[in-house]
C-alpha cells in the first residue's frame, strides 16, 4: 500500500516536471520563434520608402522652386505616401525592448513633428512660389507692356523719358537678379528702384499709370515674396525628416541587436531545456524499459503460477471424483446394506417360523407313539414258542392285538402332523429362498439394462420392506396403471424404491391419530415418460429443507446418515431421469416422484 | 492549342490597340492632369455609402442628408450661396461639390482635414450642419434591419462610426465626373477641343492661373491667400469671420485669408463661387481671380477665351454631362 502511493507520488512527480518543462519549452519556443528578423526588414524598409519619398519630395520642392513644372500633385502624392506607409508601420508592432520603449515612442513623435512641421512649410511654400513664379515670369510681359506704350510715344517724349525706361528696365534686371541672388543689398536697390518708378509714375502719361502700377506690384511681390520662398526652402531643407527616420533606423538597428540578445539567450535556454527534456525522456524510457521487463517478469510468474494452479484444480478434481466415486460407491454400499438389511430381517422373520416348524417337528418326534411298538415287538418275542397261546390264553397276551390297533391309529395320527409341519418348514425354506435369490439379482448388478415389470418391481420393493411394513401397520395402496415392460437398471430403480418405500413409513412413524398409508402410483406421462411417485401421510417436509433434502448428508433421523435420499438423486441422474420431492407443508405428507425415461423392453435389443 | 491561339490572337490585339492609341492619342504631357478612373473598390460597400449619403438620419432630426446640400444631378452642390443647415439658418461658407473631392489633398474650404472620413465626422457633427454625434447616428442605424444587414454583409463588426465613415468614404470615391472634352483633350483626342478653347487653354497658362490651378483635379492641390495681389475683402466690404479661412483653424498670421484652392472641374456647373458666394457668375470669378490673384488686366477677348476654356472642364456624371 505503502509503495503503491510512493510510486503514485513519484509518478505525479515526474508528470509535473515533464509538463513545467514542455510548458517551458513551448514559452521559450514562442519567445524565440518571432520571426523579428523580417519584422525588422520590413519595418527598415517601410522606414527606407518613407526615406526616398521624403528625398522624392524634396526634388519636387526643388524642381518647383525653379519652375521646371507648375503641376503641384507631386508636392502632395510624396506626404499621402508617407502617412500610408507611416500608418503601415505604426500597425506592426516592431519594438520589443520595453526598457527603450519611451525612446521610440519619442523618435516616432519626433518624427510626426518633423514631418508636420515640413508638410506645413511645403504647403506654405506652394502658395508663396506659386504667386512668386507668376509674377517673375510675368515681369518681362509687364516691363513689356510699359516699354509698349514707350514705343508709342514721339521721339521728343522718348527721349525725355529715356531715363524713366532705363530706369525701368533696370528695375526688372535687378527683381530678376535678386530672383537669382537675393541679398539685402539688392533689396535695398530694388527699393529704391521702385521708389523711383513711383516719383517717376507722377510724370508720364496717364497711359503708363496701369502697366507701372501693375509692375511695381510685381516687383513689391517678387521683393516681398523671393525672401519668403527662400527661407523657406532653407526652413524645409532644414526639417529633420530624413534624421528623425534614421534615428528610427537607429534606434530599430539597437533594439533589433538587443532583441538578437535576448532571442540567444532563449535559444541556450531552449537548447538547456530541451537537453532537460530529452534526458527526462531518456529516464523515462529506461523507466518503461525496466517496467517492461517487470511486467513480463510478473507475466511469467503469473503463468507458472497459473499452471500450477491448473494442476491443482485437475488433481483436486480428480480427487473430487475420487470421493464422488468413493461416495457412490459408500451410498450403493449404504443401499445394498439396507437391503441387506431388509432381506436378513425377513429372513429372520421367516426363520422364526422355520425354528418353531423343527421344534414342533422335534417335540413330536420325541414323544412318538411309535415307542409303544418296541413294547409290544419284546412281548410278542417273549413269547415265540407259544405265540398263539400267549395271544389266546394270556392276560397280556389277549390286549396285545388291542394294542397294536391302536398304535396304529396313534402313529398314523403322528405321521400326518409330522408331515403338515414339514411341509410349513419347507414353505419357510422357500420363502427364505424367494428373499434371498431376490436380494442376489439385484446386488452386485451394475448398471445392467434389462427388460422390467414395473409393477413386479414395486411389489419386490415392498416385499422387501414387508416385515417393516406390517410391523408398523401400513396400509399400502398400488395405484399401478397399465405400463409396458420397460429397458431398465433394475438395481438402481429397486435402491431408488426401498428407499421411498422406507422414508415414507420413518415419515409416518409418528402418526398415531389416523391410519398409515402409503399410495404408489406408476404412469407413463407421454409417450416417453415414466412417473413412479410414493406418497405418505406423514409429517411432510418443511419448505426451508425442500431445497436441501437431496444433498449429501441431509437427515431429518436420529439414527440416519443422510446417504439415501442423496444417493436415490444420483441414481436417478445415472438412469438420465429425476427425483423431485413436493410437499403442501408440515403434516401434510409427501410426495416424491421418480420421472425416467420411458424406453419400451422392445424397441431395443 | 486553343489556348495558345487565344494568347496570340489577345497579344495582337494588344499590339493593334497599343500602336492604334499611339497613333490616335497619346496622352498630352501637361501640368493639367487627365481625371484619373474610379478606383476598385466592394460594390456592396459603394452601395451602403450611397444609400447613407442620401440618408437623413445621420443629422440630428433626422431631416438632413449628405445629398441635402450636394444634388449629384447639379454640379455636386446646391445653387445656394450657403446651405441651410439643421437649424434652418445659413452655413458660413458656400458648400464645396462633392465631386472629384477625393481628389483634394485636404477637405473643406480652409484644409482642415486630411481624409474624407475625417470630413464625413465634421459634416455629422458640425453644429451648423447635421449636428448629430456617432452615438445617434450608430443607434438609428442599428435600428432598422436593412441597415444592420447591409453593414453585417459589409464589415465583420457592423454598424460603427468608423465603418459609416468608410463606407461613404468608399462612395465618394467613385463620385469623379469624367469624360468632360478636356479631359478628352488631355487624353490625347486634340480634336475635341475648339480653336479657342485652345486659345483660352493657352491665356489660363499665360495669365498664370495655372500657377494654381493645376495637377489633377485642376485645384485642390495647394493653400492660397486670397487676395495676393490685394486686399479683396476690403475691396468686397462687410469682413466676416470666415474670411479669416485657415486663419480660424491654426491661428497662424501667415494663414490669414488662406484657403484651399478649389477644383475647376465642373467649375461652369458649380456657381456661385469662392468661400463667401460672393461671385455669381463665372465672369466674377474670372475678374476676381484676375484682380487680386494675379494682379493683371486681361482683355476682354483673353477673358472670353479662358471662361470657355473653363466650360470644357465640366464632366459627366451617370453617363450624363452635368
Amino acid at each position: 500500500m505503502r509503495r503503491f502511493s510512493r510510486r503514485r507520488a513519484s509518478q505525479m512527480l515526474l508528470g509535473l516536471i515533464a509538463l513545467l518543462l514542455a510548458s517551458t519549452l513551448v514559452f521559450l519556443y514562442l519567445k524565440s520563434s518571432r520571426d523579428q528578423t523580417a519584422t525588422y526588414t520590413q519595418s527598415r524598409d517601410l522606414i527606407r520608402q518613407l526615406q526616398q519619398l521624403n528625398a522624392q519630395w524634396d526634388s519636387e520642392v526643388l524642381k518647383a522652386r525653379i519652375a521646371i513644372t507648375h503641376n503641384y500633385d507631386p508636392l502632395v502624392t510624396p506626404l499621402s505616401d508617407m502617412t500610408r506607409i507611416w500608418s503601415e508601420l505604426q500597425d506592426r508592432d516592431t519594438y520589443h525592448n520595453p526598457a527603450d520603449l519611451p525612446g521610440w515612442q519619442a523618435s516616432q513623435a519626433a518624427y510626426v513633428a518633423a514631418i508636420q512641421e515640413k508638410a506645413r512649410l511645403v504647403d506654405q511654400f506652394k502658395s508663396h512660389n506659386a504667386v512668386l513664379r507668376n509674377s517673375l515670369a510675368f515681369l518681362p510681359t509687364a516691363e513689356d507692356d510699359i516699354q509698349a506704350q514707350f514705343n508709342q510715344i514721339d521721339d521728343q517724349g522718348r527721349l525725355q523719358l529715356q531715363g524713366v525706361a532705363t530706369d525701368t528696365y533696370d528695375l526688372l534686371l535687378s527683381s530678376l537678379e535678386f530672383a537669382q541672388v537675393t541679398s539685402d543689398e539688392r533689396a535695398a536697390d530694388i527699393l529704391v528702384g521702385l521708389g523711383k518708378l513711383a516719383i517717376n509714375k507722377e510724370s508720364l502719361p496717364s497711359e503708363f499709370q496701369a502697366p507701372v502700377d501693375i509692375l511695381s506690384n510685381h516687383i513689391s511681390l517678387i521683393l516681398r515674396e523671393q525672401p519668403l520662398v527662400n527661407s523657406l526652402l532653407e526652413r524645409i531643407a532644414a526639417v529633420p525628416v530624413a534624421e528623425r527616420l534614421d534615428d528610427l533606423t537607429t534606434h530599430l538597428n539597437q533594439d533589433q541587436q538587443n532583441a538578437d540578445l535576448v532571442d540567444h539567450q532563449y535559444h541556450r535556454y531552449l537548447l538547456i531545456f530541451s537537453t532537460l527534456l530529452v534526458v527526462l525522456l531518456l529516464y523515462l524510457a529506461v523507466r518503461l524499459l525496466r517496467s517492461f521487463a517487470e511486467i513480463n517478469r510478473v507475466n511469467r510468474a503469473l503463468q507458472s503460477a497459473n499452471e500450477t494452479l491448473e494442476q491443482r484444480v485437475e488433481r483436486r478434481t480428480q480427487q473430487l471424483k475420487d470421493a464422488q466415486s468413493e461416495l457412490l460407491d459408500s451410498a450403493r454400499q449404504a443401499g445394498m446394506a439396507e437391503i441387506a438389511t431388509n432381506v436378513l430381517h425377513n429372513v429372520g422373520n421367516v426363520l422364526n417360523s422355520v425354528n418353531i416348524s423343527a421344534e414342533l417337528v422335534s417335540r413330536k418326534l420325541r414323544g412318538s407313539k411309535a415307542l409303544g411298538l418296541g413294547k409290544a415287538m419284546q412281548l410278542i418275542n417273549a413269547h415265540q414258542g407259544d405265540l398263539g397261546t400267549f395271544l389266546t390264553d394270556d392276560e397280556k397276551g389277549k390286549l396285545l392285538p388291542g394294542y397294536l390297533n391302536q398304535l396304529v391309529e396313534a402313529i398314523a395320527v403322528e405321521q400326518q402332523g409330522m408331515s403338515d409341519e414339514l411341509a410349513q418348514l419347507s414353505k419357510s425354506i422357500d420363502h427364505i429362498k424367494d428373499i434371498v435369490s431376490t436380494q442376489q439379482s439385484y446386488a452386485g448388478a451394475a448398471t445392467l439394462l434389462e427388460p422390467i415389470n414395473i409393477g413386479a418391481l414395486m411389489d419386490d420393493a415392498l416385499r422387501m420392506n414387508a416385515g417393516a411394513l406390517s410391523r408398523h401397520h401400513v396400509t399400502v395402496v398400488k395405484e399401478y396403471a397399465q405400463v409396458p415392460q420397460i429397458l431398465g437398471d433394475k438395481h438402481r430403480l429397486l435402491l431408488i424404491m426401498v428407499n421411498l418405500i422406507s422414508n415414507a413409513k420413518y415419515a409416518m412413524s409418528n402418526l398415531s391419530e389416523r391410519p398409515r398409508q402409503i399410495t404408489l402410483k406408476v404412469e407413463a406421462q407421454g409417450e416417453d415418460t415414466l412417473k413412479i411417485s410414493v406418497k405418505d401421510d406423514g409429517e411432510g417436509i418443511p419448505p426451508e429443507n425442500m431445497t436441501r433434502i437431496f444433498t449429501h448428508g441431509f437427515t431429518t433421523r436420529k439414527e440416519g446418515h443422510g446417504f439415501g435420499l442423496h444417493s436415490c438423486a444420483l441414481a436417478a441422474v445415472q438412469m438420465h431421469g429425476q427425483l423431485s420431492a413436493h410437499s403442501d407443508g408440515p403434516g401434510l405428507g409427501a410426495v416424491f416422484t421418480l420421472t425416467i425415461p420411458l424406453t419400451l423392453a422392445g424397441s431395443s435389443s | 492549342m486553343s489556348n495558345v491561339s487565344t494568347t496570340r490572337f489577345s497579344l495582337v490585339l494588344a499590339l493593334c490597340l497599343c500602336t492604334g492609341a499611339a497613333l490616335a492619342a497619346a496622352p498630352l504631357d501637361e501640368a493639367l492632369k487627365a481625371l484619373p478612373s474610379v478606383p476598385l473598390q466592394d460594390p456592396a460597400k459603394v452601395e451602403l455609402g450611397r444609400r447613407l449619403f442620401n440618408e437623413p438620419r445621420l443629422s440630428a432630426n433626422n431631416s438632413l442628408s449628405c445629398a441635402s446640400c450636394h444634388h449629384l444631378e447639379t454640379g455636386g452642390a446646391d445653387n445656394k450661396p450657403f446651405s441651410l443647415g439643421l437649424d434652418g439658418k445659413p452655413v458660413p461658407l458656400n458648400t464645396p461639390t462633392v465631386f472629384n473631392a477625393s481628389l483634394n489633398f485636404k477637405q473643406f474650404w480652409d484644409g482642415r482635414v486630411d481624409t474624407l472620413q475625417a470630413q464625413i465626422e465634421h459634416a455629422l457633427i458640425g453644429p451648423v450642419e447635421m449636428a448629430s454625434d456617432w452615438k445617434a447616428v450608430e443607434y438609428n442605424l442599428s435600428a432598422h434591419p436593412d441597415y444592420q444587414r447591409a453593414f453585417a454583409q459589409v464589415y465583420a463588426d457592423g454598424v460603427s462610426a468608423a465603418n459609416v465613415q468608410d463606407a461613404l468614404a468608399s462612395y465618394e470615391r467613385t463620385l469623379l465626373t469624367p469624360n468632360s472634352r478636356f479631359d478628352q483633350y488631355l487624353l490625347g483626342n486634340t480634336e475635341i477641343l475648339t480653336i479657342k478653347e485652345k486659345y483660352g487653354y493657352q491665356r489660363f497658362k499665360e495669365y498664370g492661373c495655372i500657377a494654381c490651378h493645376q495637377g489633377v483635379n485642376i485645384g485642390g492641390n495647394m493653400l492660397q491667400k486670397f487676395g495676393v495681389m490685394g486686399d479683396y475683402f476690403k475691396a468686397r466690404g462687410n469682413p466676416v469671420e470666415s474670411d479669416l479661412g485657415r486663419y480660424l483653424l491654426t491661428g497662424d498670421e501667415e494663414d490669414r485669408h488662406v484657403f484651399k484652392v478649389p477644383s475647376l472641374r465642373n467649375v461652369a456647373v458649380t456657381a456661385p463661387y469662392f468661400h463667401d458666394a460672393s461671385a455669381k457668375t463665372l465672369e466674377d470669378a474670372v475678374d476676381v481671380m484676375f484682380k487680386y490673384q494675379l494682379g493683371r488686366t486681361p482683355s476682354q477677348e483673353d477673358k472670353e477665351l479662358i471662361i470657355q476654356f473653363l466650360r470644357t472642364l465640366t464632366g459627366e456624371w451617370a453617363g450624363k454631362p452635368l
